[in-house]
């Protein structure tokens, strides 16, 4: 609850600040650096696009950024809060308070129905009348009328639909996004990301999506490129940044 | 086709997790029954010839028509590879040098005892010892009573008929002595080789001819088979279980085991059928994509069918690989209880109902489901199908069902058995259901969470399907274990109550009327009241209802009681073991009726009212049936047939009086000086007998402790196996939840807690289903009273609720301890 006064007072500090970021696992025979030397500054409401190709570490940064891993050298601050230095239940915290994430492959828990899917993250942060807020959140996504529907009698953009209801759910300050769109034919996907930048713009919520999509990526207000775990910035995003 | 075949291979299977389960599950049926299977019929083995020793063989021939049976008989049976040993009985004089005495000669062949053991002493103040083997020719082994009554010493010389031999010891106790109170002659035993010499059976005595036999249960069946065209109504063959004192403890151990294995085979049905649901689900998308590369439905039927085959093999050798060892353990652990070398039979007759139950349990419970993978549409590969409704199941469940009763059935070979189970399991079923409702519908008023409870109830919520299922399955298997437990308990309860530490040891027969003031005095100075004291007057039944009593029931029933005297008694109180069935016990100062005991009552077809006509000596007493009665016959205490009021028609008869009463070991010294004070009391010690029954006792309290041991652990493993049936779905869930902010300890905790609730509620509708089944079963099966259980009841759901808990974090466990980055990239 401090934290969350200190958002509201604090509103030019940014909402996210690296610090020369690495991350190595360590292999049966060697280790592998996967990210290296990454520093970054990200803005409130700030829409931030990662490109890359595969396997140059965009999912690792992703994590990293949410508080999903701690990095192996090198500093995240997340809305203020240092993540390294919280422990895992402070970070869960963290994370159901501030943070919305949609996945590639939507994630949804196939047992349970799109409604008790949104209702999930509400649940955990202690919501009253998670019902509620889940279902007018799944009218606003267009599926008012799917409730009671398992994931397997969705369609995949509704599946990522109902992803993106859950992702807004408790009201995150930032939302992180790992190839939205990366499971969806051209249509789909450009509806789904309509929709995702819609709402991000309507709770004022800062985004950070990593795309294959060139398109996505420039409907973000700054892009960033990373090859072999390296950052780079092109120059004239940059100024326009800052 | 290669690709195919390495799709359907064992060793890939086993990498799957649920194939894993349903192979562990089917080790475990086949386990268990196998090792009960062998268990029992070891143990019945073992009980049979440690209460042989009853008999002094594992079966006893009588010919009680005064003619021995022909000799190709016993021919036949050494053929056979039986042992065989020869008894002849009859009363006769015997005549010492200071008068004569009529007594019960037993005279036995070399081979006595082929089970048990005697026990003689060589001289009045000698130590006692225990012998295998009767007098040698020339010698008599004469009871102690006797000594005392010829005024004879161990060394002198007694006349039988025409022969004269040597008294060399003192009869103690003899194996097969059992306990008649119509032998009340002292007993004495000489070679059989002596009874010709003696010149006393003669055409028409009235003599015993009895055979011995011993060997396997096999050879014995087959002999008997053999045999039995050729019997004789005169001729009697006997085994340990019939009638005999203990026999009914036999049986309910029995029967207990039987029980143990039914619940073994539901168990193990359940596991399996748990686990293969849940491989089946898993492999509908195998299916879909074989189906996509061009396989018929025919030949994935034929693929599956070919691999549960395959399961069904490596279950039954790996059960019988658990099995055969368990086995060992378990007569190991019996040969040190009995303190005494137990030979290992291995039955394999035994070993059938286990491979049934592989078979049943895989080809009604494993198959209906994976049958239906043939129907999975290959549409399935490119999109995910809306799941099963569970409704094509239900007639599965129907065919399951009916199998695995028809296995208990034929397994158990109690009707009863099947229907207390059954019934308990419908009751059980209803109940949920009702709950279950209740508790969906308040658990639908549960909103948010935060604090664990509340996402433990909104986790319960969520999971209902589930989470029914779930408790369907644990409030079944608790059922069954906590039938078994109650049974247990209550079997040992009664055997306790039956047989207490100071359960009456010692009969005194034959006390003279004015004796029994003086007789009771003795052992009251000595702390060892005796019980109550009863006249017993031998008598016959002559006439019913004025008619000859040989007349008036029917030529086949083969009733005993009317060819020999019956003990006859009268008494004022109903002994405490005693129930009357019919009428009314005798009020004070009724001096007319007669009480019957229920089971006479019921062969010779009497009713109340009837009127029974006894003849004692040259008297004749009638009277009419006031009352019938039960009488527990092996309570160690003395039973009668019939009791008269005091005051009554027996009063004036000419009669002794007859008690029982506790005397411990190290008062036994007491009886020495008693036999000196009164000759002519005779004691008759069963304080072996008891000493046997109670060691039985503790030999079938081991087995069944051991078996409910095994019953317990297959539980659990059921238990675990139906929580991991849904780990996967669990395990993504709680990454999920981990990503999304749930913090460790707070998914720890509400998972624990619904797994705690789901135990506990499940705990209580098993306990309460079980207790009905026990109802039925202690009524039906153990006749025993019923009294509910609370002490062994309530701690169940509680160590449920604990267990489950305990299962559910375990399952959680790879999601709490790896980072929330890597349970995404496994989800991926
Ligand atoms: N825990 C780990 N252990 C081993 N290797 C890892 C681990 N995490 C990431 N990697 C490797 O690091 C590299 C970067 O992975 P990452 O998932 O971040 O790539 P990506 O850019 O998201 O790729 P894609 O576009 O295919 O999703 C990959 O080569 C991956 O195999
Ligand atoms: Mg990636």
């Amino acid at each position: 609850m401090n934290q969350m006064t200190d958002l509201s007072t604090s509103d030019t500090s940014p909402m996210l600040r690296v610090t020369d970021l690495a991350h190595r696992v360590s292999l049966e025979t060697d280790t592998l650096t996967i990210l290296q030397g990454v520093s970054l500054e990200i803005n409130r409401g700030e829409s931030v696009a990662i490109v890359g190709r595969s396997g140059s570490g965009k999912t690792t940064l992703l994590g990293l950024l949410a508080g999903l891993d701690t990095p192996t050298e090198g500093t995240v601050a997340l809305d203020g809060a240092e993540i390294s230095s919280l422990s895992e239940d402070e970070r869960a915290k963290l994370r159901a308070s501030r943070v919305g994430f949609v996945f590639q492959s939507f994630q949804l828990l196939p047992a349970l129905s799109a409604l008790e899917n949104v209702m999930l993250p509400l649940e955990l942060a202690g919501i009253d009348a998670p019902e509620v807020r889940a279902k007018e959140l799944l009218v606003r996504v267009g599926l008012g009328e799917r409730l009671n529907h398992t994931p397997r009698q969705l369609s995949g953009g509704e599946q990522q639909r109902v992803a993106i209801a859950r992702a807004f759910a408790s009201d995150p300050v930032v939302l992180f996004a790992d190839e939205p769109t990366g499971n969806l034919d051209n249509r789909t996907g450009q509806d789904v990301s309509d929709l995702l930048m819609a709402l991000n713009r309507e709770q004022g919520t800062t985004l950070v999506m990593v795309t294959h999509d060139e398109q996505l990526a420039a409907r973000c207000g700054r892009q960033l490129h990373i090859e072999a775990g390296i950052l780079t910035e092109p120059e004239s995003a940059r100024e326009r940044a800052h | 086709m290669a690709a195919k075949q390495k799709l359907m291979s064992v060793r890939r299977d086993w990498r799957e997790r649920d194939v894993r389960v349903v192979l562990v599950a089917l080790v475990i049926a086949v386990a268990t029954v196998a090792t009960i299977g062998l268990f029992a019929s070891q143990l019945q083995r073992t009980l049979v010839s440690s209460a042989s020793s009853f008999l002094a063989a594992d079966r006893q021939l009588e010919s009680e028509n005064g003619r021995p049976v022909p000799p190709g008989w016993l021919e036949e049976a050494r053929d056979r590879g039986l042992e065989t040993g020869q008894m002849i009985e009859f009363s006769t004089m015997v005549f010492g040098e200071t008068g004569f005495q009529l007594v019960s000669v037993k005279a036995v062949s070399d081979e006595y005892p082929l089970r048990g053991e005697i026990e003689i002493q060589p001289g009045a103040d000698e130590s006692r010892s225990i012998v295998d083997a009767g007098p040698g020719r020339g010698e008599i082994w004469i009871n102690p009573r006797l000594l005392r009554l010829l005024e004879l010493e161990v060394g002198d010389s007694l006349e039988v008929g025409n022969l004269e031999l040597t008294i060399t010891n003192l009869l103690i106790r003899e194996p097969d002595g059992g306990f008649r109170l119509s032998s009340l002659a002292p007993r004495v035993m000489i070679h059989v080789d002596d009874v010709v010499g003696t010149g006393v059976i003669q055409e028409g005595s009235r003599v015993e001819y009895i055979y011995l036999f011993a060997g396997t249960e096999n050879l014995l069946d087959d002999y008997y088979q053999w045999l039995q065209p050729q019997l004789e109504p005169s001729h009697e063959w006997e085994g340990v279980r019939d009638g005999e004192t203990f026999s009914r403890s036999l049986e309910r151990a029995e029967r207990f085991l039987l029980l143990g294995g039914s619940l073994a085979v539901l168990l193990a049905a359940v596991a399996v059928a748990v686990a293969s649901r849940q491989y089946a689900l898993s492999q509908r998308d195998t299916v879909a994509l074989l189906k996509t590369l061009g396989l018929p439905s025919k030949g994935i039927g034929r693929l599956y069918l070919r691999r549960l085959a395959l399961w069904g093999l490596v279950g039954v050798l790996g059960g019988l690989l658990v099995a055969l060892p368990l086995f060992w353990v378990l007569v190991r652990l019996l040969s040190d209880v009995l303190e005494q070398p137990v030979d290992f039979y291995l039955d394999p007759s035994a070993l059938v109902p286990a491979l049934l139950t592989a078979l049943v349990s895989l080809f009604a419970f494993a198959y209906p489901p994976i049958r239906r993978l043939r129907h999975v549409a290959a549409m399935r590969v490119l999109r995910s199908q809306p799941g099963e409704t569970g409704r094509e199941a239900i007639p599965d469940m129907v065919i399951a069902i009916v199998a695995v009763f028809g296995l208990v059935w034929m397994y158990a070979g109690e009707i009863s058995l099947v229907i207390s189970l059954l019934g308990g399991l419908a009751l059980l079923l209803v109940a949920l259901a009702l709950l279950g409702g209740l508790m969906v519908a308040a658990l639908r008023q549960v909103r948010g969470g935060g604090n664990a409870w509340r996402l433990a109830l909104v986790g319960l919520y969520r999971h209902r399907r589930a989470s029914m299922a779930q408790m369907a399955v644990f409030a079944m298997t608790l059922m069954l274990a906590a039938t078994l437990i109650l049974v247990r308990t209550s079997l040992l309860d009664d055997w306790q109550a039956q047989l207490p530490d100071n359960a009456p040891n010692h009969f005194l027969i034959n006390i003279a009327p004015d004796a029994v003031d003086d007789v009771e005095a003795f052992w009251a100075d000595r702390d060892a009241p005796l019980d109550t004291v009863y006249p017993m007057v031998r008598g016959r039944l002559t006439e019913l209802n004025d008619q000859p009593v040989k007349e008036a029931v029917s030529k086949d029933e083969r009733v005993g009681a009317l060819n020999r005297e019956l003990n006859l008694t009268w008494m004022a109180a109903l002994p405490e073991d005693n129930e009357i069935v019919a009428g009314s016990w005798f009020t004070p100062g009724e001096t007319e009726g007669v009480s019957v005991e229920a089971e006479l009552a019921e062969q010779l077809g009497l009713v109340l009212g009837d009127r029974l006509t006894f003849t004692i000596g040259s008297e004749t007493v009638t009277e009419a049936i006031t009352s019938i009665r039960t009488v527990q016959w092996d309570s160690m205490r003395p039973n009668f047939y019939m009791a008269f009021p005091p005051g009554g028609g027996l009063t004036d008869m000419p009669g002794t009086w007859i008690t029982s009463f506790h005397l411990d070991q190290s008062n036994k010294v007491a009886l020495n000086e008693f036999s000196r004070r009164f000759p002519t009391v005779s004691v008759l010690e069963i304080d072996h007998i008891i000493e046997r029954i109670q060691q039985i006792v503790r030999q079938v309290t081991q087995a069944i402790e051991a078996i409910l041991a095994l019953i317990l652990a297959a539980a659990l493993v059921v238990m675990a196996a139906v929580v991991s049936a849904t780990l996967r779905d669990r395990q993504r869930e709680g990454a999920l939840l981990r990503t999304l902010g749930g913090q460790q300890s707070l998914l720890a905790r509400s998972t624990m807690l619904e797994f705690a609730l789901l135990g506990f509620f499940a705990g209580v509708l098993g306990v309460l289903a079980a207790e009905a089944a026990v109802y039925a079963l202690q009524v039906r099966m153990f006749e025993g009273g019923f009294s509910w259980h609370w002490q062994v009841m309530l701690p169940i759901p509680v160590i449920s609720a604990v267990l489950l808990a305990l299962f559910g974090r375990w399952q959680l466990r790879p999601v709490l301890s790896v980072s929330p980055m890597l349970l995404l990239r496994r989800l991926e």
